[in-house]
Formats: structure tokens, sequence, C-alpha cells
């Protein structure tokens, strides 16, 4: 399932040619529509690596979980610290788990 | 690439007199940090006119048994100075070492438990022990300067402040966009308080040019292009051609007897409509002059200029009757480049167009003048018996221009003063709503008011009307007897207001220099007034707002000082700048967009890099950037997310709150200081980390220190709009508005991001909004991520 776009938040990286979500896809799926906002245009092919999510400066990216691993309605929000990554997963009955990890390697 | 070299950090805690072990048991902090990494000495010493420590630290830095050094405790200023002094002479480079002052951070403050406050000093001391392993020796930059000043402007501010730099040996260029020098003061009769000419004053600077040598003027110059950072710009003027050589002219007039072509004579007052001569026309009637004539508004230089456009073509007569062939019909407009270390603006002022201000009837009637005008008439006045002043024509009026020029009524005191002295006889009615006379000027008023025949009356008129003798009646109501009045006046006066130049509202385009809502050139106030957002130009004079001619001189002479630093042949800057790590960024420019001085440019590669002699070290790039890739020297992200890290959030038990301020090194932190200074107990669950401006806060600092279970995040900068770096503090509250709703959504209170402003006495403020932050967050219960 692709990640849908808050098409408010995003400003499309101030209409870059291409926004961070576009750099950093692994498989090349974001890009900019007309109304220079970002959309995954190629749906199928979305891996949910959420790398997108993650590095949106504005949050305007959110991941829908496959049913595989979740209903819908389930939620799970990476937070971006300098060195470090917390996690929330929220599933369909609002129990929320927490994950918290330092990254390995330093910061440079 | 720098070789990585292994910390080996020596701490020394200074008890100052016991002070400190009198709140916190010092031998079992020691002993705590028995096993920090990389510490290779760790002491605690009480004296510090010992030669002890600091001998025995130059002898272990040049034995190479420490490289980095923490000081633990409160140290006088002049100290701290001094220990820099000596660890520096024996080779430590002042950035390696970390000041952690225990004192100001609340411990030995209140009565709070001695094992409590032990442990929140543990803590503290490794928060500066894990920047003080990542601090890195930083040298401060020189960059080859240019010694030279542009001024832009050749009238009395530019004038001036031109001869001055040239005092200090500066070499200066100055533009000017009329033929000659002077500007709107050269125009002017008469200067208050002094009621003296003020040709006197300009032709004293101008002297003063002339015997520096070192002064280059252009006249009919314009700017074209503007390039380069501070201490290098160049600038492209274009130069309009004068059709006389500058070299050859002696101003001699016999080229004026010859030139067969009368144009009206200019007008050195810019005005509205098609009555801009029109004061010349009524009251000097021979207001024409030839298509050559000389330099205007002050025959400086004294070379003639031909006006072209008037010229009969094929015209040939003034060539023809110079002596020395000075006169060049062919010559054509030329482009100059000037290398200047810094740009001073002296754009000057233009007056309200008053034919706007219909009800007074300027532009009707032929004897309403505006006081410019009024300073030619009252000079040589007619015959006149009965004279109206109108204040405030179109200022303080939201119709018109909603704010006092500040120096209309001086003005027209000064000229109801002149012109009694050429006619006594003559009487004046003074239309006011507040005579403003600020500071000396009130003399002026006093003795405007002895004087026989002048009448103050308050109220604006209501109607003016021209009668068939030629004259004017004007009805008004004195609002303070409530008297109407019926007045046939020979001439009313209007006093209008002062609006930025064309000349400014063209540059601040071509420059991008910030202007305020109403076209004047923005500036830092009161701390700075001739600020601005571009390093190393300035703006001063009128062009900056209203001010008479002795505020505009000072206000060069300060633009002038401000850039000094860019003109003294090297650019020194301290080497706390911004640092970006390409192999991270991802040119997403946000660091651009941001940056409040607009230092950022492209690089060959698309890369924003920092141009860093318009940098001033704010670090809203630091906060920014999504992928953390800039760095402040002196304050990378590394140094501060390893600060983070270092709180340990359960220190209190997972029921008591940790709170981690972000102060703002020019309000907020003084403020904490002070709170602990005056003895105010700050509780043991906050701790605050400085930073240069609140806009340098990173979302990801927030995101570890919750990650790491702090329960709050504070942040606390300016009051709206008093940030010293432009808009630091609404950057940074828009940021924390974008993380508190990722927050909401992952079911974490969005209040454990709190945004505050905080002036710098604000220090009782400071402890009362810690204190009721860390109940309210009591309240809330445990941050989720805390273990």
């Amino acid at each position: 399932m692709p990640p849908k776009v808050d098409r408010e938040k995003c400003d499309g990286c101030k209409v870059e040619k291409e926004p961070l979500c576009e750099q950093v896809c692994p498989g090349d799926l974001m890009t900019l529509g007309e109304d220079k906002k970002a959309y995954c245009r190629m749906a199928r092919d979305c891996w949910d690596c959420m790398s997108c999510v993650k590095i949106c400066p504005k949050g305007a990216m959110e991941t829908r979980i496959p049913y595989q691993i979740g209903y819908h309605g389930a939620k799970l929000i990476p937070l971006m610290g300098t060195n470090t990554i917390t996690w929330t997963l929220i599933d369909i009955n609002g129990k929320v788990e927490r994950f918290h990890y330092i990254n390995r390697g330093s910061l440079d | 690439m720098i070789p990585k070299v292994i910390p080996k950090v020596g701490i020394f805690i200074y008890d100052a007199g016991g002070r400190l072990s009198r709140a916190i048991d010092l031998a079992e902090v020691v002993q705590r940090l028995a096993k920090a990494k990389n510490v290779t000495r760790r002491e605690v010493f009480n004296n510090l006119e010992a030669p002890d420590p600091i001998s025995s630290i130059q002898e272990d830095l040049r034995a190479g048994r420490l490289n980095r050094i923490l000081w633990v405790g409160r140290f006088p200023d002049a100290r701290r100075r001094r220990i820099e002094g000596e660890l520096t002479a024996a080779g430590l480079n002042p950035y390696l070492q970390e000041w952690c002052d225990l004192e100001e951070q609340g411990i030995g403050r209140g009565d709070f438990d001695r094992a409590v406050q032990a442990q929140k000093a543990i803590i503290l001391i490794q928060m500066a022990l894990a920047r003080t392993r990542l601090l890195a020796p930083l040298m401060p930059l020189e960059i080859p300067a240019v010694d030279a000043a542009l001024i832009i402007g050749g009238g009395v501010t530019g004038l001036h402040t031109a001869a001055s730099l040239a005092d200090l040996g500066k070499k200066v260029f100055l533009i000017e966009k009329e033929s000659g020098v002077g500007g709107k003061v050269a125009a002017l009769r008469r200067l208050y308080p002094l009621i003296c000419d003020p040709h006197c004053g300009l032709e004293f600077a101008l002297q003063k040019l002339e015997k520096s040598g070192r002064v280059e003027i252009h006249t009919l110059t314009r700017v074209k292009t503007l390039a380069g950072s501070p201490g290098n710009f160049s600038v492209r003027v274009e130069k309009q051609p004068r059709y006389v050589d500058e070299q050859k002219c002696i101003a001699c007039g016999e080229c004026i007897t010859a030139c067969p072509k009368e144009i009206q004579a200019g007008n050195t007052f810019p005005l509205a409509g098609d009555f801009s001569n029109r004061g010349q026309q009524v009251w000097n009637p021979n207001g024409l002059e030839k298509a050559i004539h000389q330099a205007r508004p002050l025959a400086y230089p004294s070379t003639y200029v031909i006006e072209r456009q008037h010229c009969p073509p094929e015209c040939r007569e003034c060539q023809k009757a110079c002596p020395t062939r000075a006169v060049e019909l062919e010559q054509t407009a030329s482009e100059l480049e000037f290398k200047a270390g810094a740009v001073l603006i002296a754009t000057g002022w233009d007056p309200y167009p008053l034919t706007r201000v219909e009800e007074y009837g300027y532009g009707v009637y032929p004897n309403v003048v505006t006081n410019l005008e009024m300073e030619h008439i009252s000079e040589e006045p007619p015959d006149l018996q009965e004279v109206g002043f109108i204040q405030c024509a179109g200022s303080r009026d939201e119709r018109y221009l909603n704010y006092c020029s500040s120096v209309c009524c001086s003005i027209t005191l000064k000229q109801v003063l002149h012109l009694k002295e050429k006619r006594p006889g003559v009487r004046c009615y003074i239309f006011y709503q507040d005579i403003r006379t600020s500071g000396f000027d009130e003399e002026l008023y006093q003795r405007v008011k002895s004087l026989d025949q002048v009448i103050f009356i308050r109220g604006d008129p209501a109607t003016v009307k021209p009668e068939e003798n030629g004259r004017l009646r004007v009805r008004a109501e004195d609002t303070f007897s409530g008297k109407e009045l019926d007045l046939h006046l020979d001439l009313l006066v209007l006093a209008g207001g002062m609006v930025p130049s064309e000349g400014s509202r063209e540059l601040a385009h071509l420059l991008k220099l910030p202007q305020n809502s109403y076209g004047f050139f923005e500036a830092h106030l009161p701390c700075h007034p001739e600020e601005s957002q571009r390093t190393g130009i300035r703006a001063g004079g009128a062009c900056r707002g209203p001010m008479n001619v002795v505020h505009s001189i000072e206000s060069g002479h300060r633009a002038a000082f401000d850039v000094l630093p860019f003109l003294s042949g090297t650019v020194r800057l301290e080497p706390t700048y911004p640092v970006l790590n390409l192999t991270k960024c991802d040119k997403c420019k946000r660091c651009m967009e941001e940056c409040p001085y607009a230092s950022f440019y492209f690089d060959g590669n698309g890369f924003p890099v920092p141009d860093l002699a318009k940098c001033r070290q704010c670090g809203n790039c630091v906060g920014s950037c999504p992928l953390f890739a800039v760095s402040l020297g002196h304050f990378t992200v590394q140094q501060v997310a390893s600060q983070i890290q270092a709180i340990k959030s359960g220190f209190l038990g997972k029921e008591e709150p940790v709170v981690l301020a972000f102060l703002c090194k020019n309000d907020a932190y003084p403020a904490a200081k002070g709170a602990a200074e005056s003895g105010l107990p700050i509780p043991p669950n906050v701790f605050f980390i400085k930073v240069p401006c609140a806009g340098s806060i990173n979302n990801a600092f927030i995101a570890d220190a919750l990650g790491f279970g702090i329960d709050g995040v504070l942040i606390a900068g300016c009051q709206d709009d008093q940030c010293h770096y432009v808009k630091g503090n609404q950057l940074v509250k828009t940021r924390k508005e974008n993380l508190a709703e990722k927050l909401q959504k992952m079911v974490i209170e969005p209040q454990r991001v709190r945004f505050e402003s905080l002036e710098i006495r604000d220090s009782r403020r400071y402890v009362d909004l810690v204190t009721s932050y860390i109940a309210e967050l009591k309240k809330m219960g445990p941050n989720p991520f805390k273990t």
C-alpha cells in the first residue's frame, strides 16, 4: 500500500525538481503532481519501506499498513531523532506499542 | 580530513571555598566519574590563586597527557579569560575547553535533597563531558578584503560620511544619480536651529573630500548590479553621458550664452504632476535656463551638463562656443565596476505628493505651496500680508501618511522666524494638531510664540477657496475656543511629510533589502538602528525614516562605523560558522529559505553553501535542516545529540518528570542564570542547553529527547518580533506546531513540547514556568518512552 500524502502539509519541498521523498524512494515511485504536491505514481510497486515517511520534513506522509500486517486503521509512525528513531504502532483496537532505537554508527 | 585524535579529558571541579561541597558530596561525584571514558584526570581544587592546577595542566598539555579540559563550577569571568589565555599559551585551542557551571543549573539552590542534587550534578557533568569529547579545535577565518567603501547617494548624509571615512584613510566611491551632489539639503535655503545656509556645511564636507584625495565622486550614476560578499563586493554601475568632458570644462559660461534653447529651470524637488515648477514660476519669474547648465543641485563637480533631450537637432552652438573644447555631444552611457568592502546606502527621501491631499487645493490654486517651495519664498518674500501654515498636511492621517515626519513642525517654525525677519509686518497663522518640537527644538517654538502677529490655531482648515482678488479664503475652527474663523490669506503653506525616495525603492529591489511597511529600510530597533538583513550593506540617513539633517549625518556615521570591519583589508570571522555535511545534504535548500540574512548560495554542484562573510552565525540553518546536515562550529548536531543522550531521564524515579529546556542565549539563558544568581529554587528536574537562537533547535533534538524518555521539552526564546536574528522564534514555533501534530498521531501529549517567550530579566517567571510545567507533566504521567 503506498504512503498517503497530506496535501495540505506537503509543500512539494518548495517545488524543487526532486522533492526529498522522490530522492529517497528506492523504487523512484514518488514524484510531484501538477499541483506541485507529492504522490506515488506506481502504487503497486511500493514496498512500504517508509523511507519517504521518515524523511518528510513536513510530516506530510503516512504509511498505510498492508492488510497482511494490520487491518485498515492500524498505524505505524516513525519519529526521527539525530541518531535515534522511535516507532509508535497503533493497532485497530487502539492498542499502542512503542520502540526506541539508537542507530548504529556515528552521526557523521 | 583531520586525523581523529583520541580525546584525553581532564575534569577539574572548582569547589569555590566549599560552596559546591556544601550542596553535594564531591568525593562521590569524582568516584562516579572514575570509570568515565576518555577521562585521564579528575580533580577537585579549592584555590583559584594557587599555581596548581593550572601549571600542572600546562605540563600535561605539553606532554600530551591531556588535550581537552572540562571546568566544572562557577568561575569569575575575568578568571575564566585568564585561564583560557594561560592554557592557550600551553598550546590548547580555546575551543577545546568546556565550562560547566553547576550553580546556574540550580545545584545548591533551594533546599533539595543532597543525594538528588549530587545525581543531577553527575548528569550535568556527564552531559558536558559528552560534549567535551566531541569538541574540535577551531581557528578564526581571515578573508582578504578590499579597503574601499561604496556610498550610494551624494546628499548630506553621503557627503559627510564619505568625508569621515576618507579621514580614516579609506577609499570611498560615491555615486549620485543627479548631475551634482548635495541632494535635498542643497536645495534648502536655511537650516534650523541656527537659521543658517546649508551650503556652508556641504561645502565644508566637500573641501574635506577634495583634500583627502581618497574620494571618487561619480555623478549621473546608478547601481546596476551588486555581486560578491561583504569585504569583496563588486558593484556595476551605469554612468549616463554628461556631454561635457569633466577634465576640460572650466565652467566659464560661454556655452550658456551660445545655447539657443531655453528650458524650464530644473526643479530640485521632484513633485507630482505638472505643477512641479510652479513654485518658481509664481514667485521667481526668471525660472528659465539653458539646455546646457551647471550641475545640480549643488554645482559640484563644477563641470556643466547638457540635457540632450531638449537640444534642437543638429545644433552645435555650445561646441562651437567652448574655448577648451570640452563639449562632446557624441558621448554615450558607460558602465563601471567598483570593488568595495561594504556598501552604504544614503538615498534619502522624497516629499509626499501633496496633490493627493485634495482638500487644500495644492496644484489647483497658485498660492498654495509646499514647505519646500516656501524655502525659496521666505528667502526673498514678495509683498505679503497674511500667510497660513497647515501642519501635518497629509501626515498622521490614515488616508495618506499615517506617521509623523518629525521635522515639519520645526521647519515651519524656522520658516516663520525667517519670514518675520525679512517682513516683520506679516501675520502668520499656524494650523496644527500638535506642535512636535522634540528636544532642544522647543527653544525654536518658544521664540516663535514670543513673536508678534503669529497666531497658533489648533484645528485643520475646513475649506480653502480662492477669491476674486487672488487671495485665499480659509475657514477653520479653533478647537480651543470653539470659534469659527474666516481668514483671507495671500499664501498657504502645506507642511508635507517625508516618504522614501524613488532611489530607495529601486535599491531595495536590487539589493533585496527588506523595507518596513512604510517603505523605509528596516532596522532592528532599538539596539541596532542601522542594522540591515544584508551583512556589509547598511543604510543611513532619511532612507531609514524621517529625520532631520543632524540625525541623518549621525545615522550615516553610525552605519559607516558598523561596516568598518569590512573595510580593514581582512574580514575576521569567528570559527562558529555553519558547516554543511555534503554527503548528507540532498539540496532541499530549506537552509537557504530560512536563513534571515540570505547568506546561502549554490555551489557548482547545486549544493547550498553559506557565504561565511554574510553569515551572522545564528544557527537557523541548523534548525531548518531535515537531515541535520548543518552544524555550527562549537554547536554541532553531534555535540547537542550527545548531550541529550547523557541525560538519564529516570534518575528521579519513573513518576517524577524530567524537563529539558533549550534556552536562547540572548534572552532566556540570562533569565535562567539570573534565577540561579538570585537564589531562586530551581527544581532538580530541569536541565538546560544553551543555544545560539531558538531557531537553531532542530526538531530532531526534540525527537531525541522524547525518545530518551525526557518528559517535557521547553523551548524558550525571545518575545515575538524581538528576535535578534529576525525570525528565529517564529521559525521554531512553526516547527514545534508541526511536531506537536505528529505527537498527537503517536498518542503522545503534544504539550510535551512547549514554546515560551522569556525576556532577559524574567528570572522569576522562568522558575515559575518550570515549576508549573513540571506539575503539569506530573499530572500527564510519564513519557511512554521512559524506561
